[in-house]
């Protein structure tokens, strides 16, 4: 009888507790590097009584009267600026995918510039610029506070742009507009009933994005004397010992709920895309 | 009057011209492809007639109302494109009733069209359900079910069934004719498929870089190209250089191998160079029967290519293929023989060069 050759496929041994070993080792150091400080401040935090482990410090953060008007303050600026930018961002990304598609370059270095421009020389700029007739836009908090909303705006781009960037191109959006003339359909009905409604992830992704980053940002808020969530945290740094650790925690929940929102509806959208390409 | 008429249009992208001068009359309930290669227009003059492009001269007529200038959302023609294009958001009864909804139409009216056009597409138990629910083939018969449900009065097919399996291809073609046909709407079917072009049309529009080849049945378009390069791309070809030996009786010479062919060259002088195309399947053993030319040839190679045969052979110095129909009993020559094939004389078409 004569020997077969064995297949290559069955010879061939994966290293696979070695490989699944060295994985867990990462993910343990990488999860060690991202907890163990969340959790130092989250037992700090709990110190707020002396000797006892509670929640003092949230319940004095929560009942400080400067808290809940700049944390207020911080998502009312932080809706405007998602409105905002919703409605430069997205007609815009709709027209370059679907008419100006030689555009896209110039238009991507545009959004990516608050990449390279860093936030201090961002803020001094807009404040030589509008600091003077006619565009004297910081005589008053209200007019400095609709200046931090458009330098948000400006900030929010490279985020925005990408996520209704990448939803536009998974839709195919040039082909469901022609569908929807072709049917009869008007822009705005094509845009509002065709293009928005497929484009809800991509948009619920830069919003929240959006929404992390003005809740969270200091420099350009502080400079314009804006009385937002990050310079009250800055003086709540400066006065408190427990506090400061506690608004950390309820800033790292915020955005985490957000990117819970962004995952949850995410996994929705893809559950059917890999519904469909196993079809 | 036809219904549709093209007249003379043309479009260029800047200096690229994409069609030329294309004019066809289309007449209503009519079926007609346009046929061509990547890049030879085909599209372009489909999408001209949907108004997603303006043509740079010329002018579009349907039903004696000139659409030239008009808004794709204004023209009341129907598109089906070859991605589907159905809206993820929508069900399939949404997706179907969507033309009907934003024409205002009534909530009764849009539900009893919607139900109409399901069980034209048999696709009644799938009514609720999402594109990303559906096989290709099924959302592909939605998008022909949404196109239809607005009553367009011309139905645009841009190449439909490339994206879908062999199979389902095939049954949808037929689907779409059998559609087609009962609701004797006028439809234009862009494909680089021939076959698919020849078995669902009326007539067929050969295109190539812009212009239009030929024009005419199927029947004709196969049987009788006018062009070298219509001949070519419609079916599998022999084709070769001859020259003209004897113009009145017809007589031509492929590198000094004479043929008699039935196309009348007495407008040519002896020894014009013409060019000659033979279909493989026009070839036969003049063992089986003998008709006007027999001539010597060797065997070269044989392909089998499940119901047809090829056989490749040397006439004089030239290549040919000649296909034959496989049965179980089929005598195949040796390779390397000697044999003589034979074809008729209306089976040697002469174009021109």
């Amino acid at each position: 009888m004569t020997n077969l050759p064995v297949p290559a496929t069955v010879m061939v041994k994966r290293p696979a507790t070695k490989n699944r070993l060295g994985s867990f080792l990462i993910f343990l150091v990488v999860s060690l590097y991202f907890l163990v400080p969340l959790a130092a401040t989250f037992y700090w935090s709990l110190r707020g009584e002396k000797d006892v482990l509670g929640f003092e410090a949230y319940r004095k953060l929560f009942a400080d009267t400067n808290f809940l008007p700049a944390f207020s303050e911080s998502i009312l600026n932080a809706v405007a600026t998602i409105v905002l930018s919703l409605i430069i961002v997205v007609p815009t990304a709709y027209w370059v995918t679907l008419r100006l598609p030689k555009l896209r370059p110039i238009v991507e270095f545009i959004t990516l510039l608050p990449f390279v421009i860093p936030a201090i020389v961002l803020v001094f700029g807009i404040i030589r610029l509008y600091s003077r007739p006619p565009l004297l836009l910081t005589a008053t908090y209200d007019s400095s506070r609709f200046l931090l909303i458009c330098v948000y705006v400006a900030l929010s781009f490279p985020y925005m742009f990408r996520a209704v960037d990448n939803g536009l191109r998974a839709i195919d959006v040039r082909t469901l507009t022609e569908a929807a003339q072709s049917l009869g359909a008007s822009w705005p009905t094509i845009l509002f009933k065709v293009i928005f409604p497929n484009l809800r992830v991509a948009l619920l992704s830069g919003a929240l994005l959006t929404f992390a980053i003005v809740i969270g940002e200091l420099t350009i808020a502080l400079y314009m004397a804006q009385h937002t969530l990050g310079p009250y945290m800055a003086n709540l740094t400066r006065s408190k010992v427990y506090e400061p650790s506690a608004m950390a925690i309820v800033a790292f929940a915020i955005t985490w709920a957000a990117m819970g929102i962004i995952d949850f509806v995410g996994r929705g959208a893809s559950r059917r895309a890999q519904m469909a390409d196993t079809d | 009057m036809s219904y549709l008429s093209i007249s003379h249009i043309t479009k260029q992208f800047g200096d690229t011209v994409v069609v030329d001068d294309f004019n066809l009359d289309i007449e209503k309930g009519e079926f007609v492809s346009f046929l061509g290669p990547s890049g030879c227009g085909k599209t372009t003059t489909l999408r001209m007639v949907a108004g997603f492009e303006i043509p740079t001269s010329g002018k579009i007529l349907l039903d004696g109302a000139d659409i030239t200038n008009k808004a794709p959302n204004q023209r009341n023609v129907g598109m089906i494109f070859q991605s589907y294009a159905l809206f993820p958001n929508m069900t399939v009864a949404q997706n179907i009733g969507f033309g009907l909804s934003v024409r205002k139409e009534s909530k009764e009216l849009i539900a009893q069209r919607v139900d109409e056009m399901i069980s034209l597409i048999n696709l009644e138990k799938h009514a609720h359900k999402y594109p990303y629910q559906l096989s290709g083939g099924q959302q592909q018969r939605v998008s022909l079910a949404r196109a239809l449900a607005i009553h367009p009065q011309v139905l645009l097919l841009d190449e439909p069934l490339s994206a879908l399996d062999a199979k389902i291809r095939i049954s949808l073609r037929a689907e779409i004719r059998a559609i087609q046909r009962k609701l004797g709407i006028t439809a234009i079917f862009v494909t680089h498929d021939q076959e698919e072009a020849l078995s669902i049309s009326d007539r067929i529009v050969v295109m190539n870089s812009g212009l239009m080849e030929q024009v005419g049945t199927p029947f004709e378009i196969y049987n009788f190209p006018t062009t070298v390069f219509s001949a070519n791309f419609v079916g599998t070809l022999n084709n070769a250089s001859a020259e003209v030996v004897n113009p009145a009786k017809s007589l031509i010479a492929i590198n000094g191998v004479q043929f008699e062919s039935a196309v009348d060259l007495k407008g040519r002088k002896k020894g014009d160079k013409v060019r000659v195309a033979i279909r493989p399947e026009r070839l036969s053993f003049a063992s089986e029967q003998k008709k006007a030319n027999v001539v010597d040839a060797v065997i070269e190679n044989i392909t089998f290519l499940g119901s047809v045969v090829r056989i490749q052979i040397k006439i004089g110095d030239t290549k040919f293929n000649m296909d034959t129909f496989n049965n179980p009993f089929l005598e195949l020559p040796k390779i390397g023989s000697k044999e003589q094939v034979t074809c008729s004389r209306e089976a040697v078409l002469v174009l021109d060069e």
